[in-house]
């Protein structure tokens, strides 16, 4: 404790350079904070996606291979199944062709929500079920467009309608939120019964079924009996749960913990070399004030803890404020990529770091400090 | 011209005393190298990206898809083909037939060889004999799909990434078998592609409109003449674009992302350089402070000094810019990567050392601001007489 004031004086004799080093140790742990956040928060983000929800799709794409409507009642009659939905997928404009909505068209059957992620109020649910042409928004479309309940909001749609137009109209009835990460973020319901009948082609079709269950362990064996009931049919189908899913989709982001390493490795050599550089330059302006210390009776094993305790507290205070830094700015990265988030892990790993590379940085030039010969020093050598 | 001769004099003066302060220079350099390096790499990602995109794109070509919709969102059925295939403007081949190809898309779910992961890879039905009618593509080993019969060939990188692509392997694809009969390069191309009979594919998938048709222009100012022919025919829902454009449309979104990634981290890195570099230069300053005031005295202006100290730090950070270009060409130069499930090799180009050159000079710049004020107002006397 009585080192305190020793070490204090020594951080702030430049203080120039003190903030300098404290910035550059912030800036770099703030980037490995954000990285490592993205790669955390990947894993936290399948972990906290639904397992009771299934997905069935057909065998041979989860995108753009229709199934027929017609397996909805078999689907239905598979043991374990409380809710089937049928859904059908589509990516429309709004006015402009780079103002996309994803469309969600459904069949508004009793319970439906239960087999989504979406959290909807009784009232919009109700006005939705009477009108063909009513459309629930998502909180964030609305917000973007600006459309309101009441609003009649013209699409266009990659569908051709019967009269082989491809502008639709929907009546905004209501909002809701998802909290699916994985799913759109600019996204509408509208009705599938509607859209199917008013459109020229592929009547009949649809992208994928929602299935909740009534038991999440059972998920594995509904999945199968599904896939069962039409193996070697012409549609053969794929059942994963939204958990599974998240799984597959996150994992193209593993392709890049190659890259999120680089990048931390590189961030760390550079500040591990201005660090270093930094504290020789500074012991050896010292080199007076060191010997005079030593004069006083101070051990060489104490000048070279009091030169670490030095480095570690620039570190640990910068990395701390790195950190901070990273965790107030995930917030806003996570609008450009979903699921970020900053678990203890990180900081914990993030401040291990930050000892590290201060003990690796200070060992060379609290070793100078330590060898130097009081005499010679005294006299007006430098350490070398 | 005082001016002048002051700061080169200065500058020269600073240079050849790089080698009494190594470990501040060496800090400027290894910081920008890192940074630059950095950002050079991950740009290389979304040029890599483009280049693969792009290559084998002919200005006379054209993609013609449904209104409004992009990839393999499109659709054109397949009583329309004809149509297309007599709209003006479209060059006719050897055989008299309008060169115009279809192709029907089909985004096809695999695992990885290694990891096990699933990726997708696209499925192309093509009307034309592939060998034929691009000249970008070459069989390495057996041979063509037969019209009529469930044959597939696969690009060699299926074959790298993925099971199930030897020659003679069988693939269950909408409740039939297709055989594999054939490997295939396309250019340096690393993605997968697996091409077969469109209409054997169609039949089997019970679809009955291709996805996109690929037509060759007499010239290409016929496109407007093809534009013009299609827009006004109120039978087709269709739009024409260039091939170039096309291609690019399609990757618009994933560049975007890669880019933003890549100017993100490696913003944040010329930060750290750059409070790296003043740092570095506060003490070269320091440590020639009486040397600085002895040349005031001797009646150098206050401005040659800052100019000096300013451009010092530029020319400190080229070496490190250079380092850092090396060596991202050096290590990541031609490397495949795959993020979100597409394939490339990364591509360092000359476009992106100069970027990675002018991001040094721009941190040099601003790290040497400070300082070079600092140098500028070293106070005369009492710098002279401190010891």
């Amino acid at each position: 404790m009585k080192y305190l004031p020793l070490i204090w004086s020594g951080l702030w004799r430049k203080p120039g350079r003190t903030v300098l080093i404290f910035l550059q140790v912030s800036v770099a742990f703030a980037l490995f904070g954000v990285l490592q956040g993205l790669k955390t928060g990947v894993a936290h983000a399948v972990a906290a996606a639904r397992a009771d929800l299934l997905i069935v799709h057909s065998r041979l794409s989860l995108i753009m291979q229709p199934l027929p409507y017609g397996l909805l009642e078999q689907i239905r009659t598979v043991p374990g199944v409380k809710v089937a939905v049928p859904v059908e997928l589509t990516q429309g404009t709004y006015q402009k062709p780079d103002q996309g909505v994803g469309v969600v068209a459904l069949t508004p059957e009793a319970d439906w929500p239960a087999a989504f992620t979406f959290t909807i109020a009784p009232q919009y649910l109700a006005a939705f079920r009477k009108s063909r042409t009513a459309m629930l928004v998502r909180d964030l479309t609305a917000q973007k467009y600006g459309w309101k309940v009441g609003d009649r909001i013209p699409l266009k749609l990659p569908v051709a309608q019967q009269n082989g137009s491809t502008d639709w109209a929907f009546d905004v009835v209501g909002t809701f939120t998802d909290s699916d990460i994985g799913g759109g973020r600019y996204i509408v319901i509208v009705s599938y019964p509607y859209l199917d009948e008013a459109r020229l082609t592929g009547k009949g079709t649809l992208n994928h079924f929602n299935v909740a269950i009534t038991d999440p362990k059972l998920a594995p064996q509904v999945a199968d009996a599904i896939d069962a009931r039409f193996a070697n049919s012409s549609h053969e189908t794929k059942t994963e749960s939204l958990r599974e899913m998240a799984q597959a989709s996150m994992q193209a982001i593993g392709d890049f913990d190659f890259l999120i390493r680089a990048v931390v490795g590189a961030v760390l050599v550079a500040l591990l070399f201005a660090t270093t550089a930094m504290m020789v330059q500074s012991i050896h302006e010292r080199t007076p004030e060191l010997a005079v210390v030593k004069t006083l009776g101070f051990s060489d094993r104490a000048v070279f803890l009091l030169v670490l305790a030095e480095a570690l507290s620039v570190f640990l205070s910068g990395a701390v404020c790195g950190l901070v830094l990273a965790t107030l700015a995930l917030p806003v990265a996570a609008r450009f990529v979903l699921g970020l988030s900053m678990p203890g892990a990180v900081i914990v790993i993030g401040l291990a770091l930050g000892a590290l590379v201060a003990v690796i940085s200070a060992a060379v030039p609290a070793a100078l400090a330590a060898r130097l010969r009081v005499a010679s020093a005294l006299a007006g050598h430098r350490a070398a | 011209m005082n001016f002048i001769r002051q700061f080169v004099a200065l500058l020269r003066m600073s240079l050849a005393g790089t080698r009494q302060r190594l470990g501040s220079v060496l800090t400027i350099i290894i910081g920008v190298s890192c940074a630059v390096g950095v950002l050079v790499s991950m740009l290389a990602m979304g040029s890599g990206a483009r280049r693969q995109v792009l290559a084998g794109a002919h200005e006379d070509r054209v993609v013609v898809n449904s209104l409004g919709a992009s990839g393999i969102q499109s659709s054109i059925p397949r009583n329309e083909a004809d149509t297309v295939r007599d709209l003006p403007g479209i060059r006719k081949g050897k055989d008299g037939k309008p060169m115009v190809e279809f192709q029907s898309v089909v985004p096809i779910e695999a695992r990885r060889r290694v990891t096990g992961r699933r990726i997708f890879f696209p499925l192309v039905g093509v009307t034309d004999n592939p060998s034929a009618s691009d000249p970008e593509l070459h069989l390495t080993e057996g041979q063509v799909f037969r019209p009529g019969l469930h044959e597939l060939i696969a690009s060699r990188p299926c074959l790298r990434q993925f099971s199930g692509f030897e020659i003679g392997d069988e693939r269950p694809i909408g409740g039939v078998d297709w055989t594999v009969v054939g490997h295939f390069e396309q250019g340096d191309s690393q993605q997968c592609v697996v091409l077969a009979d469109a209409e054997i594919l169609m039949s089997t998938l019970h679809s009955n409109s291709y996805t996109q048709a690929t037509a060759t222009l007499q010239t290409p100012a016929d496109y407007a003449v093809l534009r013009r022919a299609l827009e006004s025919n109120p039978t087709l829902h269709l739009e024409v674009r260039h091939e170039r454009e096309a291609r690019e449309e399609g990757i618009r979104q994933l560049n975007g992302l890669l880019n933003f990634a890549a100017y993100f981290v490696g913003s944040i890195m010329a930060v750290g350089a750059t409070l790296g570099a003043v740092n570095s230069l506060y003490t070269i300053i320091d440590s020639r402070r009486r040397e600085i005031a002895t040349l005031r005295a001797l009646g150098f202006g206050s401005a040659p000094v800052a100019a000096a100290i300013l451009c010092e730090s530029m020319v400190l950070a080229l070496p490190g810019a250079l380092l850092g270009v090396l060596l991202a060409r050096a290590l990541f130069h031609n490397m495949a990567v795959s993020p979100f499930g597409f394939s490339f090799l990364l591509d360092v180009t000359p476009r992106l050392a100069v970027i990675g050159v002018l991001w040094a000079l721009a941190m040099g710049l601003l790290g040497g601001l400070l300082p070079a004020l600092r140098a500028a107002r070293v106070p005369v006397t009492t710098a002279l007489r401190a010891t």
